[in-house]
């Protein structure tokens, strides 16, 4: 099985990032609370639009991979001499293992579990990290779209904790535009203070407040970010489709064969063996 | 023909149960269901926690087939799935084939072939045995696997390694070593493997080639090392293969694969869904201590 090394633009140059619209979701489980249980599907509601690039050695174009260098040794550490160590001052760590990770990570769970509704504004954003969407799943189409719609018409938020890989999220789920979407949130710890960001001082003098308040209103529009868009990746993938057509692209060297000789060791080992097998088979 | 079974007490609609899928052979699907009925006490411990490729065949073994590693959205609710974590960081859920009732809806999708990774989904990145998979090129046969299947585990008992091995089905075979132990990577299996495929082709040039190129594989048999990889998946053993005839992948004790080495035909390597059921009814499962037996590979 080959790998793949076909022409391929990356997938920000061809068609425009596509939802899985066919429902294959990141996670799967139910919406829940009360009587009320609502299959569903997370998928991803933003994809951002960063080009990204892999790092290449420049005289053959071989992709280069990350490896762990002990500066003290100087050499390359293998993953199995590896482990975990939380800094708590110069060179003083505490080490934590996979185990006593795991016993801390959260159970994963089938369900959003939804403990109350609040005003969407209440939320300020500053609480939001990373927002997905909610699609029904066969069977709680109608029940979704009745929380949809009561959840807009009362400006209401539903607050829910939710495991997601390793971590328990606070999140938030909306109603945004006939859909549920998902808002993962910032614990309040992770929100640093805003004091000594607002300056003190004296009383605002009316005049100015005024003043400032009629620019303001001169400049209100309705939100619209189709107006805006990213232009320097525009440029870029502009300059890389240009460049994909233009130029064969540059081929790394299949690597699977050129890796060194195995472990001195075992090979050893093994050839040791093999002239017993020999004797034995002659 | 649609029909509606219930197994284990979930409900199923079977559709298309008369339908020839084997049809140079004659072997409908109602067969396949009843072969995998049949085969799953064996079957399930092998499947059980692993990712499955679905490797459908709609129109039966001669028409064309397509590969589906996604779970399909459509699946029932009891169906057990796992989330794999991907290259690019976003996930996907996969089915895994715990139990009776999922397998019967898996082979209701006419996925004739089950194919599963070395590692389970909950330790994706953790292989439980290295493989050896011995593919011949072309001018080479199974029997020529078969000798190199039996130096290879010549070659690994002084290191204490013990192995077992299954036809592929195909035109191969497998020869698997149990390690089952968390501390293993990947890497290591790779590694492992690559330096056995290298020794046995400098020792024997003529039969063995560690490497892909078509070229090299012409008259010998090519160790694909490269499967000891969490990116790749073997078939199942007992898995049905899509050929012209219902053959499985199917264990062989080692002093019978010596016995069919030494009688020379490659045929008599090949085994029916008829005889996998009566032998493993009869033998029980000789590839059970694959998920069983620690072991640890040396020198690495």
């Amino acid at each position: 099985m080959k790998k793949q090394r076909s022409v391929r633009l990356p997938p920000a140059l061809s068609a425009h990032g596509q939802n899985e619209a066919s429902g294959q979701g990141i996670w799967s489980g139910t919406i829940s609370f009360s009587l009320v249980a609502i299959p569903v599907q997370l998928v991803k509601a933003v994809e951002p639009g960063r080009v990204s690039f892999r790092l290449l050695h420049r005289k053959d174009y071989s992709p280069l991979s990350r490896r762990m260098f002990c500066p003290k040794e100087e050499k390359i550490v293998p993953p199995d001499e590896i482990v975990r160590g939380y800094e708590i001052g110069p060179d003083k760590y505490i080490v934590i293992t996979d185990e006593e990770l795991e016993s801390v990570s959260p159970e994963r769970s089938r369900t959003i579990e939804i403990v109350e509704f609040i005003d969407t504004a209440d939320v300020d954003p500053l609480y939001y990290d990373h927002p997905y969407y909610l699609v029904p799943a066969k069977g709680g189409e109608k029940a979704y779209r009745l929380l949809v719609e009561v959840m807009r018409r009362t400006a209401k938020a539903g607050l829910a904790k939710f495991v997601l890989g390793e971590r328990e999220y606070l999140v938030a789920l909306k109603s945004t535009q006939g859909a549920l979407s998902l808002i993962t949130l910032h614990y309040s710890e992770e929100i640093l203070s805003d004091e000594e960001i607002a300056p003190g001082g004296g009383p605002i003098e009316p005049e100015e407040k005024a003043r400032l308040k009629k620019i303001i209103k001169e400049m209100t529009a309705d939100f619209n970010p189709d107006k805006y868009a990213d232009e320097r990746r525009a440029k870029l993938v502009n300059l890389l489709k240009k460049k994909a057509k233009h130029h064969a692209p540059v081929e790394a060297p299949a690597l699977e064969e050129e890796e060194g000789e195995g472990p001195v060791d075992l090979i050893a080992a093994l050839e040791e063996s093999m002239r017993k097998v020999k004797r034995d088979r002659r | 023909m649609k029909k509606v079974a219930e197994v284990a007490g979930k409900r199923l609609t079977l559709s298309n149960l008369g339908k020839d899928l084997y049809p140079s052979y004659g072997f409908t699907k109602a067969d396949i269901l009843e072969y995998y009925r049949r085969i799953s006490p064996y079957i399930l411990p092998h499947l059980k926690g692993r990712a499955l490729t679905l490797k459908r065949y709609p129109e039966g073994v001669e028409k064309e087939f397509f590969f589906e590693k996604r779970c399909p959205s459509y699946r029932p609710s009891w169906v057990k799935t796992a989330e794999i974590p991907q290259k690019d960081g976003e996930r996907m859920t996969v089915c895994l084939v715990n139990d009776l009732n999922t397998l019967v809806w898996v082979e209701n999708l006419a996925s004739l072939e089950l194919h599963v990774p070395l590692a389970r989904a909950d330790s994706p990145e953790t292989p439980d045995s290295v493989v050896f998979d011995l593919d011949p090129g072309d001018g080479a046969d199974i029997l020529d696997c078969a000798r190199v299947a039996l130096i290879l585990r010549e070659l690994l008992s002084p290191l204490k390694l013990d192995s077992r091995v299954k036809t592929s089905g195909q035109k191969g075979l497998h020869v698997y070593v149990p390690l089952n132990r968390k501390e293993t990577t990947f890497a290591d299996t790779k590694r492992f493997s690559k330096a056995v495929a290298e020794v046995l082709e400098r020792n024997y040039p003529d039969l063995v080639t560690a490497k892909m190129a078509k070229e090299q594989r012409k008259k010998r048999v090519f160790i694909n090392w490269s499967q000891n990889d969490a990116a790749k998946t073997m078939v199942c053993v007992y898995s049905l293969r899509a050929r012209a005839k219902p053959f499985v992948s199917f264990p062989l004790a080692w002093e019978e694969l010596e016995k069919l080495a030494r009688q020379g035909d490659p045929e008599k390597l090949q085994v029916l869904h008829s005889a996998a059921l009566s032998r493993t009814e009869k033998e029980g499962d000789l590839f059970r201590e694959v998920l069983r037996k620690k072991q640890k590979l040396p020198y690495l």
